[in-house]
């Protein structure tokens, strides 16, 4: 079953960004969009979500409905002087569901906190937003696109910024969401192994050369194809059921 | 003390601009922290700048049909300078909401270019032949010198604020959302332009008649200074808008009271009052700086 679909989808900022391309995001799979950084990958993202118009194409919600989405942003995007607790911020995720013209019920509010204690930062609720780490505030982030119930959680380059210790750390979570509420799942990283161990199906996109291929994750983790992305020397091996890209 | 009591004992002349500063104050306090925050506090001096606009367009356009707008009562409602200035305001507010997606037309920009042609037309309209002897009244209205104002400026604030509070008190998790994070608002549903446009519209009416009743300075003001003054001394929302309000309040109160008492200029004895406001935040902010 697909969630939502681009055909033909000619996507850009008034100027196309890669060829026209066909994409479906599939429920229960987590496609993974890789590519350098100024790919294009934030502008298929949007392209997808539906807040950044086709130049050429459609957008198809083969349910017949939008699909109920909890979207992370970049978060180097969001104003941290907002005087927000973090709890304010996670309710936000529940906007939508509670209702034009209503204040949040307790109903919310527990969503919100059991969002944030699955998220394991239940302990974070009442502090300030600007008080937080970067990847406290990313966990913020998700949990507050886990308020809003989503069948599709988008994450825009989720990992930047981190160790790779928090890194993995991360990437763990949202696997372990994914499975938790039966979600699919749209990671745009330009970190590959963010991708390798995680996607089961990647769209691999560069402005640059004008590529867009999308497939299984199986077949397009492959050194040659990643090789022609990067136009450097990639090898990918596995260690201890893990998958490791070495660019070179 | 005898200045209180002299104050006091001319409170027949000032109460009722004393009750429209306050009523401005009060909601422009809680309007100027979604001002302060959303980072458009320029939109703000472009909205009351083409709101003045109105006015002296009202008083331009009484000349050429030979009435005064200034002479309450007198005014066909048609020719009220408030009316104009509602119009311009929401005019602008509505350009102000759109997206212009243009690579080399930042939102700050067109609305700097508001601002720009708003207060040239505002010197062209004053300095007009035909208005000469009304630009002084337009001047008071514009700069806020006007020490006194009718009472029904008073109602009509008063309505605009109250009209205000219920779309805040009814939308304020909304219009929370959208103006922190839009892009997200937009993803999960929530009418982004709908919202902005309900926000901006709001701001524009109660800044027209606002500006109407205590002048453009003090609106302006009164729109940045308190928010400013809350947001850099609190970290809960609840606390920054009822500080803020509360700034606003009495920035008024005390700012009309040293205007009486010591023979100054309404409007900047407001906004000196409340740039003192701005005093415990930024010792905050020295305190805090390390060399």
């Amino acid at each position: 079953m697909e969630l939502v679909r681009l055909e033909h989808a000619v996507i850009g900022y008034r100027q196309p960004l890669l060829p026209p391309l066909d994409l479906a995001v599939r429920a229960g799979t987590t496609l993974g969009v890789l590519g350098p950084n100024g790919a294009g990958k934030t502008a298929l993202l949007k392209s997808l979500l539906g807040l950044l118009p086709l130049i050429a194409g459609r957008r198809v919600l083969p349910l017949s409905r939008a699909p109920r989405i909890g979207y992370v942003p970049q978060r180097d995007r969001l104003d941290m002087s907002w005087p927000f607790t973090v709890l304010d911020v996670v309710l936000m995720g529940r906007a939508r569901l509670a209702g034009p013209g209503r204040p949040y019920s307790a109903m919310d509010r527990k969503a919100a906190r059991d969002a944030l204690g699955e998220i394991g930062i239940g302990d974070l609720a009442d502090r300030p937003l600007y008080a937080l780490s970067g990847g406290q505030h990313q966990k913020v982030l998700i949990a507050r696109a886990l308020a809003a119930e989503p069948e599709l959680l988008v994450l825009d380059e989720p990992t930047s910024a981190m160790d790779p210790a928090a890194e993995r750390i991360l990437l763990e979570l949202v696997q372990r969401l994914k499975q938790a509420h039966n979600l699919s799942v749209v990671l745009a990283t330009h970190q590959l192994t963010a991708v390798a161990g995680f996607a089961t199906e990647v769209a691999v996109v560069d402005r640059e050369r004008q590529l867009f291929e999308v497939g299984p994750a199986a077949e397009m983790i492959d050194p040659q194809r990643l090789g022609r992305l990067y136009g450097r020397e990639v090898r990918v091996a596995q260690l201890d059921g893990h998958t490791a890209v070495v660019v070179k | 003390m005898s200045g209180f009591l002299d104050f006091w004992a001319g409170r027949d002349l000032w109460v009722e601009p004393m009750i429209a500063g306050l009523l401005a104050g009060a909601i422009l306090g809680y309007l100027g922290v979604f001002v302060v925050l959303k980072r458009m506090v320029f939109v703000s001096a472009a909205l009351s700048e083409i709101s003045g606009v109105g006015v002296a367009f009202a008083f331009y356009v009484g000349s050429l049909v030979g009435i005064d707008p200034h002479q309450h009562g007198a005014v066909p409602l048609l020719l009220e300078p408030t009316w104009f200035s509602l119009l311009f305001g929401c005019f602008a507010a509505f350009l102000f909401s759109l997206r212009p997606g243009h690579r080399k037309l930042a939102p700050e920009t067109i609305v700097g270019l508001g601002y720009i042609v708003a207060s040239a037309l505002v010197l062209a309209i004053l300095n007009s032949p035909r208005i000469a002897q009304e630009a002084h009244a337009v001047g008071d209205i514009l700069f806020g010198n006007a020490v006194t104002v009718p009472r029904a400026q008073i109602w009509v604030l008063f309505a605009a604020s109250f009209a205000a509070m219920v779309v805040n008190v009814l939308f304020f998790k909304e219009l929370l959302f959208v103006s922190y994070d839009p892009e997200t608002a937009l993803v999960q549903g929530v009418g982004v332009f709908r919202y902005e446009l309900m926000l901006n519209l709001v701001i524009a009416v109660v800044i027209s008649v606002a500006t109407r009743a205590v002048g453009a300075l003090p609106v302006f003001a009164f729109t940045v200074i308190p928010a400013a003054a809350a947001l850099m001394i609190t970290e809960r929302m609840r606390y920054t808008i009822a500080l803020s309000v509360g700034f606003g309040i009495v920035s008024a109160a005390i700012g009309y009271y040293v205007s009486w008492v010591e023979q100054l200029p309404t409007g900047a004895s407001m906004v000196v009052v409340a740039s003192f406001f701005l005093l415990p935040g930024l010792l905050k902010i020295l305190r805090r700086s390390t060399i």
